[in-house]
């Protein structure tokens, strides 16, 4: 192999980022992208504006599909990575294909989290992190009237209000386990449970879910501490945890996501990591932390690019974004411990 | 397909003459077999493993159970505690063909299906008229005074607490192991002929010297039974507890009021068995705290797996800073830590971050951080903690006669570990009071047929250990075995899945006419055009040079290496030019015309 | 239903079972009534490591030739299909073996030569077909699973082709090839529920009944029904398979096929028996052809039925085995020393290979002549599902004549008719012996040298040819034509498919267009062809040769220079090359007509 070789593990924002400012540095660059999904890099927060109708499936994609090609820049769809040899440089494809790199970006970003003692539940939770999640759903919406969503992330408020939207009933459990990126404190559970009643979700307070049973294809019996009720779908929102297991036993350092150093290099030469799946120490919050939103995974994902190609820029930071929800506020872009 | 047996007509079946077995020393034939039986290769004890699955899948769990025996008199307590090193090498467990065999529960098996009129099998050299004094009974006294006993010595245990076994009994928690299966296999060991003499403290009820001169060799086994101190401030309020401690006092017996919220320090098992006692004993938030990260703890995926389905937390990268609390435990002080580099085969360094000071709110707080021996007073040469000194390979002390071997002299380690190193240290005492050998291992190899496997027996499932599946249930009453161990259908179905990698294929290249069709048939990239053959300066295999160009192929090779003993080469071969041999790494019993060097 | 076109290439290596795969593809779109033209490629060495590819192209209306692009890759070896990735369709599909046996470096990887926009369905195919039967030999059929169940194929068609081609190898076999055809189409049903594309779904069995035949067959099955009496011939790709297909059932009907030490000795035994007055034949290719070249002349010469099937490959001498070409037309027309005027025809599908050979049976027995029928590697092996030929269509007249009191003793066997066409008979009854000669001979079977005899039967030779001509020969035949058009395009042979289907959009799109098919090459209808350049302005003749063959013996009769496409690609001629060239020099015209106005 003659030319250098930089290979990008994923496809989401920082991915995208991270192959761009590559090759607007580098031009002579040999430049792959090998993202799990089947689509291009889409924006995620449209999502539950997507399964309500509101946005189109198209205008959920960053880049037309020929704007890799126009840009040399290899795109490799729907082949997830099994697992990475570092001695060795060599990336495996789940297809058994062994690719060689002299650099890496690993920007595999987050999948839903289940916490363990949810994980029995896991074949009858629906998740919403991606474009075939959202599919699922509005496959399943067209069949059932009610939803039962467990949880508390950022994702789960704007879901429950389209939901609502939709004219479906929507019934939510809220514990102060349930919040995520932050830890529940009784102001913010009184906040949330405010608004959700005002938007018309049926807030149902309890400590411990105790059984799901699915009854038919569409009617799932739920019994929980305090009630038990039957619902059509039951969708977990715990929010993310880093999408990193393929590197388990790797050699490379992972707690919650990957640990990397304020350059965002990991434990090895020329392998960095970017976006939701790196974790990073913070000194100011003098605390581990992984990013959160769109806006930081792109800045991220630069850095890491610039510093591959030799820079040695620092992660940003500060909080970028604030999210909201009818009344509710986080104010956060990362989150530390869970 | 279903279990014929009637059918059968292959290899492993009594009817069928054996054919002649060779036996080897060759260093190339023990380098082939850690390569290719991996599984026995990283068991310390090196447990047949292939025979004793292949005897389960032929419904003969006594002899599979004797099988294990061999080189591991507790089959029944390793078939539920066994920290599994061979699972972790298991060949169906490599990339891309599946998950490894459950090597550790078929043992159980083996035990839990045995006749019930089981009979051992032993082969006794005649007593010789030496003593030998065993000091303490876990798992590393028992074997040495099983295997003394057999080589003709008479031999004496000397065991502080009220019972034998050790840590086995006090130090892992009875939901993991039933006492009564400990206690049979124990006594299995004491009807040798073995003394057990209980409440005997060395040091104490008698002095060193006094056994020195009673025994012509005296075996120190006493594992270790202190518990390493946090040596950080508010370490003696109430509320703190050593595990070790916590883990004796809990298995024999005590109700112990932890409170609500318990913190675990902590990353080895003893770690995870105070936090699942903890749960057991009422508390309802637990979380084991641990300095490094979570995919570097030792105990098994498994283990991690059922401590979190339970509601335990781990969290990572902390490190313990001070105990907080007036009167009692109110808190735990960490600050973060920072992995260091990671050297292969090193444990990490972790060091803490200044600074990042956080508090976790406890009831309770359990250090289970490490134990280490505590040191018996005798004249000979010790370390500056006072444990003696003994050399790893013959296991002898600076004092005449004394030997010490097991976590006494390696620090903790594991129950297989234990095992062999008690055998171990027992044939260099016999050779040593007795100037020869009594066993050494060899690889035997034999001539065989293809067995009756099937390549879809690849593709069954792992059968996973049937468990109580409530956690109310597990937590109530709190002694409840959580596995429940396989049934007889499961033990054969899972017996199914073992590739047999004992078993060696060979392509005669003087017959094979390069057809190619055994090629076409791999499951995988096992079979190989080669143009050279490397060997290591033993003359063993280590490397092939493939070749895809038809003018430079030398011989059509199969790669052991990657070989998963399907027979789908062997069947389809027109030449009928592909042999099998079974080869073992076994230990024979070496007689006195035998003896070599 | 809509209008289906689709592509299906499954390309693998020699062994994997490509060709079998490529091959049940063709039988069951056939029977869910569907048009199937199919075209396969593989190594030219017997056994080693060489690429197979089968092209099959589905319609729902009739297929004319290959397609540019594919749109469905089945690869059954990656590092094969790499070659194939040019030809994808945007998007295309493709399924491939997920869980290879080895590991795959970057560099032979298939997927990571595909667009992203590609529909990747990777499938354990050799970990299936190993669980469901036992054996990996079935992985091309759990391949074909999954391609029935991604594109909604029943797969009870598929099943009933597989039971039909693995019947007669016992119950175990075919067992076993329908449990890996099932593990695939169940695994894909369920794996890749959200993601079929179920164009077939709307397929049912047609009531006409169609058979799946390749030219070669076409042509066995025609001497077949002709009543052939004895073949003679000498292996050679690609006209083999005529061969074997005949080895195995003349003998059914009391014929025989005899394997000739040669070309010579099989030319030599065809003419022999057609002198003794059996019906006979023979099969080859061009490096064989040339052999023949001598003997062709004697039959000529001395009037004696034959016929000669030249199935064409690249050339010249050993050349290209396995790809196609149609550069013996000069040999076939003019091959071998002399005034040796013979019939030659070239069929362009599968229909006509049946239509012609039979015919050649009757020509070269009317017309006492050895007739050349020209294939090529394409046509040969080419898979089209046709109208099952008729059993009666081979029927030939005996146009021998037999003893008969009237003429015995009266009887000439060379004598000069006004056709052309002397009487012809089967020597053995007295009086109607005759000697057949290379020597320039009378009228009675002499030889004679002398000019006039030279000048009179060579002539008498050549009218027999005009007769044929104007009596039988197939006329060209007019496609889409009118009175006055920009641009006439004139095919033979198999490139015709192809020009057909180029004119055919060409007129879509508004072009002023016409296809001439062109069938007799030797000799050819002059005043046809030269009626239908005259309503052109240009002529284009695309043919898979270097020195443009047919244009060179046709160019004459046209006012100007034809335009050529002479392409030697071993491969045919795609539809799009011939429209593209169609629609420059349409644009050419277009400017030169503004430029005329200009004027």
């Amino acid at each position: 192999m003659a030319e250098r070789h930089c290979v990008i593990i994923g496809n989401g924002p920082a991915a995208n980022e991270a192959a761009l400012t590559l090759r607007e540095k580098d031009t002579d660059l040999r430049i792959t992208m090998i993202g799990k999904e089947r689509v291009g890099c889409y924006r995620t927060h449209l999502l539950p504006n997507y399964i309500i109708g509101k946005t189109r499936e198209e205008d959920l994609y960053v880049h037309p599909t020929d704007f890799y090609a126009d840009k040399n820049i290899k795109l490799r769809l729907g082949q997830p990575v099994k697992s990475v040899d570092f001695s060795k440089h060599e990336i495996v494809l789940d297809h058994k294909e062994i690719v060689k790199y002299h650099g890496l970006i690993i920007a595999t970003g987050g999948k839903p989290r289940i916490p363990e003692p949810f994980l029995v539940f896991s074949d009858i939770f629906l998740t919403l992190k991606t474009v075939a999640d959202a599919n699922a759903w509005i496959k399943k919406l067209k069949q059932i009237d009610s939803v039962l969503l467990v949880g508390g992330d950022l994702t789960s408020f704007v879901f429950a209000d389209a939901l609502i939207k939709m004219g479906k009933t929507v019934h939510f459990v809220l514990n102060d386990e349930s919040f995520w990126p932050i830890r529940c404190t009784p102001e913010i559970f009184n906040q949330a449970t405010g608004a959700l009643s005002a938007a018309g979700v049926q807030v149902v307070p309890c400590q411990r879910l105790k059984r799901l049973a699915v009854q038919s294809e569409n009617s799932v019996h739920v019994e929980t501490d305090s009630v038990s009720l039957t619902v059509g779908a039951v969708g977990a929102f715990f929010g993310l945890r880093p999408d990193v297991s393929f590197l388990a036993r790797s050699g490379l350092t992972i707690e919650a996501g990957i640990i990397v150093d304020e350059h965002l290099k990991t434990d090895f030469d020329n392998v960095y990591a970017a976006g939701d799946c790196a974790q990073v120490f913070h000194p100011e919050l003098k605390d581990y932390w992984v990013s959160i939103g769109y806006s930081n995974a792109k800045n991220l994902g630069r850095i890491a690019a610039l510093n591959l190609l030799g820079g040695t820029f620092e992660a940003e930071m500060a909080p970028t974004k604030i999210f909201q929800m009818d009344g509710i506020k986080f104010n956060t872009s990362w989150w530390t411990e869970f | 397909m279903s279990h014929d047996k009637s059918s059968k007509a292959y290899s492993d079946t009594p009817s069928q003459p054996e054919q002649k077995v060779f036996y080897s020393t060759d260093p190339a034939d023990f380098f082939y077999m850690s390569v290719n039986v991996p599984c026995q290769d990283y068991c310390p004890a090196k447990t047949n493993v292939p025979a004793y699955i292949r005897a389960i899948y032929e419904s003969k769990f006594s002899s599979s159970y004797e099988i294990n025996r061999m080189v591991n008199i507790l089959p029944g307590v390793l078939g539920r505690i066994c920290s599994r090193p061979c699972e972790d090498r298991c060949r169906h467990g490599e990339k891309e063909l599946g998950r490894s065999v459950n090597i550790c529960h078929l043992k159980r098996a083996a035990g839990d299906h045995k006749s019930v009129g089981h009979i051992y099998e032993h082969q006794l050299f005649a007593p010789n008229g030496k003593r030998v004094c065993v000091i303490g009974s876990g798992p590393t006294g028992l074997a040495a005074a099983h295997d003394l006993s057999m080589t003709g010595f008479h031999v004496t245990i000397l065991e502080a607490y009220d019972e034998p076994g050790g840590m086995l009994r006090y130090g892992i928690p009875d939901f993991r192991l039933p006492r009564d299966i400990l206690t049979s296999e124990i006594d299995a060991v004491l009807r040798m002929g073995v003394d057990l003499k209980t409440k005997v403290v060395v040091g104490k009820d008698v002095s060193m010297e006094q056994l020195l001169t009673e025994y012509d060799a005296v075996l120190v086994s006493t594992g270790c039974y202190a518990s390493r101190a946090l040596n950080e401030p508010g370490e003696d309020l109430p509320g703190v507890y050593s595990g070790l401690e916590f883990v004796m006092e809990v298995s024999a017996g005590a109700k112990i009021d932890l409170g609500n919220r318990v913190l675990v320090l902590g990353a080895g098992f003893t770690a995870f068995d105070c936090a699942r006692y903890a749960l057991r004993l009422g508390a309802e938030d637990v979380s084991i705290c641990i300095r490094g990260l979570e995919e570097e703890l030792t105990v098994t995926a498994d283990e991690i797996h059922e401590a979190k389905l339970e509601g335990i937390k781990i969290r990572s990268l902390m490190i313990p800073h001070r105990v907080v609390g007036e009167s009692k435990v109110e808190g735990m002080e960490f600050l973060r830590s920072k992995p260091g580099e990671k050297i292969p085969n090193r444990k990490r360094k972790v060091t803490p971050i200044p600074d990042t000071n956080f508090t976790l709110a406890a009831d309770a707080i359990i250090i289970a951080i490490g134990q280490s021996a505590i040191p018996i007073p005798a004249a000979a040469e010790t370390d500056e903690s006072g444990v003696l000194k003994t050399d790893p390979e013959t296991f002898r002390s600076t004092a005449k006669g004394l030997y010490a071997a097991g976590d006494y002299i390696t620090g903790p380690s594991t129950v297989i570990d234990c095992i062999a190193a008690g055998r171990k240290a027992a044939e260099q005492i016999a050779r040593d009071l007795l100037g020869r050998k009594f066993r050494e291992w060899v690889v035997s190899i034999q001539e065989t047929k293809i067995t009756d496997r099937e390549r879809s027996w690849d593709y069954i499932p792992r059968v996973e250990m049937p468990k109580v599946e409530s956690i109310e249930e597990r937590l109530n009453p709190p002694d409840t075995e959580v596995e429940l161990g396989f049934s007889n259908s499961e033990s054969l179905e899972e017996s199914k899945r073992c590739y047999l990698c004992y078993l060696h294929y060979e392509i005669d290249m003087n017959r094979c006419i390069y057809c190619r069709w055994c090629i076409d048939e791999a499951p995988r990239d096992c079979i190989k055009l080669v143009e050279n053959v490397t060997l290591n300066e033993d003359g063993a295999v280590i490397g092939l040079t493939e070749s895809s160009s038809w003018n430079k192929v030398n011989a059509v090779v199969i790669d052991n290496t990657q070989c998963i003993r399907c027979g789908a080469c062997l069947r389809v071969c027109p030449m009928d030019c592909i042999s099998v041999s079974k080869v073992q790494l076994i230990e024979k019993t070496v007689s006195v015309g035998e003896q070599n060097g | 239903m809509s209008i289906i076109d689709i592509t299906v290439e499954v390309c693998g290596m020699a062994g994997d079972g490509t060709i079998a795969a490529g091959g049940l593809i063709n039988e069951a779109m056939s029977l869910a009534g569907f048009s199937v033209l199919g075209f396969d490629s593989y190594p030219a060495e017997i056994r080693g490591f060489g690429r197979c590819v089968t092209r099959s192209r589905i319609g729902s209306s009739d297929i004319l030739a290959l397609a540019d692009v594919t749109h469905v890759l089945v690869s059954l070896d990656d590092e094969q299909s790499i070659s194939r990735v040019p030809f994808l369709s945007r998007p295309a599909t493709v399924i491939f073996d997920n869980k290879p046996p080895g590991y795959i470096e970057e560099a032979q990887s298939l997927v990571a030569k595909l667009e992203p926009d590609t529909h990747l369905l990777g499938m354990p195919l050799h970990d299936l077909a190993v669980a469901a039967s036992g054996t990996a030999r079935g992985r091309n059929l759990t391949a074909l699973g999954g391609f029935a169940a991604i594109f909604g194929a029943s797969p009870d068609f598929f099943r009933q082709v597989i039971t039909k081609k693995f019947k007669r190898k016992g119950e175990k076999v075919l067992a076993s090839n329908i449990m890996s055809f099932d593990a695939g189409y169940n695994y894909a049903v369920e794996q890749f529920a959200d993601r079929l594309q179920p164009v077939f779904v709307d397929a049912t069995q047609t009531d006409t009944e169609k058979v799946m035949l390749s030219g070669n067959e076409a042509i066995g099955k025609a001497a077949l029904d002709a009543r052939l009496k004895l073949y003679f011939g000498y292996p050679i790709t690609p006209a083999t398979p005529i061969m074997e297909y005949l080895a195995k059932h003349l003998p059914e009907q009391g014929g025989r096929v005899v394997q000739m030490e040669d070309e010579i000795s099989s030319i030599g035994a065809v003419l022999g028996s057609y002198y003794a007055g059996a019906r006979a034949m023979t099969a080859t290719s061009g490096p064989g052809f040339a052999l023949m070249t001598e003997l062709i002349g004697l039959g000529v010469m001395a009037e004696i039925p034959a016929v000669i099937l030249d199935a064409q490959r690249g050339g010249p001498s050993t050349g290209l085995p396995t790809k196609t070409e149609q550069s013996d037309l000069h040999a076939a027309v003019f091959g071998g020393p002399g005034d040796s005027g013979r019939i030659v025809i070239a069929p362009t599908n599968v229909s006509e290979c049946y239509k012609y050979t039979v015919k050649s049976f009757q020509f070269a027995e009317k017309y006492q002549s050895p007739v050349i029928v020209l294939t090529d590697f394409y046509l040969d092996n080419r898979v089209e599902n046709v109208p099952p030929p008729s059993s009666t269509a081979g029927e030939i007249e005996d146009m021998t004549i037999g003893p008969h009191k009237d003429v015995a003793g009266s009887y000439v066997r060379f004598e000069d008719t006004a056709s052309g066409i002397s009487p012809r008979s089967i020597p053995g009854a007295q009086g109607f012996n005759y000697v057949a000669t290379g020597l320039e001979h009378t009228k009675t079977g002499s030889p004679n040298y002398s000019p006039e005899v030279h000048m009179s039967m060579t002539e008498k030779r050549f009218r027999k040819l005009e007769t044929a001509l104007q009596d039988d020969l197939p006329k060209p035949k007019e496609f889409g034509a009118s009175e006055e058009m920009d641009l006439g395009v004139i095919g033979w042979g198999s490139t015709f498919g192809s020009v057909l289907e180029a004119v055919n959009l060409a007129k879509q799109k508004g072009h002023r267009v016409g296809a001439l098919k062109i069938i007799s090459i030797f000799p050819y209808h002059r005043k046809e062809i030269k009626s239908f350049m005259a309503k052109c302005r240009e002529i284009l003749l695309p043919e898979l040769n270097f020195s443009g063959q047919l244009a060179n013996l046709i160019g004459p009769l046209h006012h100007g220079e034809i335009i050529r496409i002479n392409e030697v690609t071993g491969v045919p001629i795609s539809p799009a090359t011939i429209l593209f060239k169609i629609e420059e020099i349409i644009a050419q015209l277009a400017s030169s007509r503004v430029h005329d106005y200009q004027n």
